[in-house]
C-alpha cells in the first residue's frame, strides 16, 4: 500500500513540476517557435495540435525510458547517438497514433495526419525525452513528466492565444505587432512563473 | 549615378521577391519567421555559447538540408529523414564541437542535441514539393549565415547586458539588466531584438521606395 501512494505522489510531483516549476515553454522555451506560428495563424486546430503531442509525448516517454535503461546507458558513446534514439522513439509513437487513428475513421483523420509529423518532431517532445533521458528519471517519474510537460505545454498554448486578442490592440507600436509583442508576453509570463515558484530577479 | 538609379529603381520593383530571397537581413528566419528560439533564449546567454552554438549550426543546418534533399528522392515520409538526417549529421558535429570546444560544449546542455529538431534545421520538410539539392545548399547555406547573425548578436547582447563583459572580457563594472540572462529575459531581449530590426527593414524599405520615386 505504502508503495502504491509512494508512486501515485512520485507522479503528481513530477507532473505538477512539469506543468509549472519547469513548463516546457516558459522555463525551457520549448516548443516556442511552433507555439508562435500557432498563436500569429489563429487556427481553431491549436487544441487537436496539444492533444496528438501530448499523445506522442505520453506514448513515446516509456519507450525513451527503455532505450535509455537498455541501449543508451551501456554505450561510450550515448552522448552522440541519444537525439537519433530519441527521435526513433517517437517515430515509434507516431507510428502508434497513425495506427490507432486510422482504426477509429474519424472525420478529423486527414487532419490528423497534416498534424501528427509536426506534433511529433517537435522541440517540446524531444526536449521532455531529453530531460527524462539525461536525468535518468525512473519509468514513474518519466511518465509523470511527461504528462505534465504535455499539459505545461497546453497551458502556455492557451494562455499566449488569450493574450493575441489584447495584443493585436491599436495601443501596440507598429514595429512590436505579431512576433515582437508575443515574444514579451511570453517573456512576462516566464518572469511571473520564476516568481511563482518562489525565485526573486535582480533587475 | 545612372547605375545607382538603375539598381534603386531594380530594387523597388523587385522588393518582395529580393526581400524573400534575402535570409540574412530582410528576410531572417529568426526575425521574421521566429524560428529556432528555443536555443536562442536559453543556451545563448553569452558570446562563447553563441559562439559555440554557430558553429553547430554551422555543421548541421546546411548537410541536414543537403543529404535530406538526396533521401527524399527516394524516401515518402519527408518528416521522419529529415529528423533522422540531422540526428546523423549530429553525431559528427557532437564530435567536432567536443574536439574544438572540450568540456565548454556541456553549457549548451540539452540545446545541442535539440538542433536536431529545431524548426531552422527541419521546417523544409512541411513544403510539399521536394528540394533540388543545389537549391538545399544554398538556401542551407543563407539560413545558417541569417541564424548565426542573430545567435551571435544576441549571445554578446546578453553577456554585455548581465555582465557587463564580452566573450569574459569585462568593459565595465556592475550590470544593466541581469534579468537578461534568464529565460524570461531571453524573451524579452530576442522580442526588442526583432522589433528592432522589423523597424530597420521598414525603413530601408521607405528609403528604397523614395529613392526610386526620384530617379523615375
Amino acid at each position: 500500500m505504502n508503495i502504491v501512494v509512494q508512486t501515485i505522489s512520485t507522479f503528481f510531483l513530477y507532473a505538477v513540476g512539469a506543468v509549472f516549476a519547469q513548463n516546457a515553454v516558459f522555463s525551457r522555451s520549448l516548443g516556442v517557435s511552433r507555439l508562435v506560428k500557432m498563436v500569429g495563424e489563429a487556427s481553431s486546430d491549436n487544441l487537436l495540435f496539444c492533444g496528438l503531442l501530448c499523445l506522442v509525448q505520453v506514448i513515446s516517454a516509456p519507450l525513451a525510458w527503455m532505450a535509455n535503461r537498455w541501449i543508451l546507458t551501456p554505450l561510450s558513446f550515448r552522448a552522440a547517438v541519444r537525439p537519433l534514439v530519441l527521435v526513433l522513439c517517437s517515430a515509434a509513437a507516431l507510428g502508434i497514433v497513425i495506427v490507432v487513428c486510422s482504426a477509429l475513421r474519424r472525420p478529423s483523420t486527414s487532419r490528423v495526419a497534416q498534424l501528427l509529423p509536426m506534433a511529433t518532431f517537435n522541440c517540446a517532445v524531444i526536449g521532455c525525452l531529453l530531460v527524462t533521458t539525461i536525468q535518468n528519471f525512473t519509468l514513474v517519474q518519466t511518465l509523470g513528466f511527461a504528462v505534465g510537460s504535455g499539459a505545461g505545454y497546453t497551458l502556455a498554448v492557451l494562455a499566449v492565444t488569450e493574450g493575441q486578442r489584447k495584443l493585436q490592440a491599436r495601443a501596440v507600436p507598429a514595429v512590436f505587432r505579431g512576433l515582437p509583442v508575443t515574444l514579451l508576453y511570453i517573456g512576462i509570463l516566464a518572469l511571473a512563473i520564476y516568481g511563482f515558484t518562489g525565485h526573486t530577479a535582480a533587475f | 549615378m545612372a547605375m545607382w538609379a538603375k539598381r534603386i529603381v531594380h530594387l523597388n520593383e523587385n522588393f518582395v521577391a529580393i526581400s524573400r530571397r534575402d535570409r540574412v537581413f530582410l528576410n531572417n528566419p529568426v526575425v521574421m519567421n521566429g524560428v529556432g528560439l528555443a536555443p536562442l533564449v536559453i543556451a545563448a546567454t553569452t558570446g562563447l555559447n553563441a559562439l559555440m552554438l554557430s558553429v553547430a549550426v554551422l555543421l548541421m543546418i546546411t548537410p541536414t538540408r543537403v543529404l535530406s534533399a538526396l533521401v527524399c528522392r527516394w524516401v515518402r515520409f519527408r518528416a521522419l529523414v529529415y529528423c533522422l538526417s540531422a540526428a546523423v549529421v549530429y553525431i559528427g558535429a557532437y564530435y567536432c564541437m567536443q574536439a574544438w570546444f572540450s568540456v565548454e560544449v556541456t553549457y549548451l546542455g540539452m540545446y545541442l542535441p535539440l538542433l536536431v529538431v529545431e524548426p531552422i534545421v527541419i521546417r523544409r520538410y512541411e513544403q510539399p514539393a521536394p528540394e533540388k539539392i543545389s537549391s538545399a545548399l544554398k538556401k542551407g547555406l543563407l539560413n545558417t549565415a541569417g541564424y548565426v547573425l542573430v545567435i551571435l548578436l544576441v549571445g554578446m547582447l546578453r553577456e554585455l547586458l548581465a555582465q557587463g563583459a564580452l566573450f569574459g572580457q569585462p568593459l565595465f563594472d556592475g550590470s544593466i539588466l541581469p534579468l537578461s540572462q534568464l529565460a524570461a529575459g531571453g524573451f524579452i531581449v530576442v522580442g526588442v531584438l526583432c522589433a528592432v530590426w522589423r523597424g530597420a527593414v521598414n525603413l530601408v524599405k521607405k528609403r528604397v521606395n523614395m529613392e526610386a520615386k526620384k530617379y523615375q
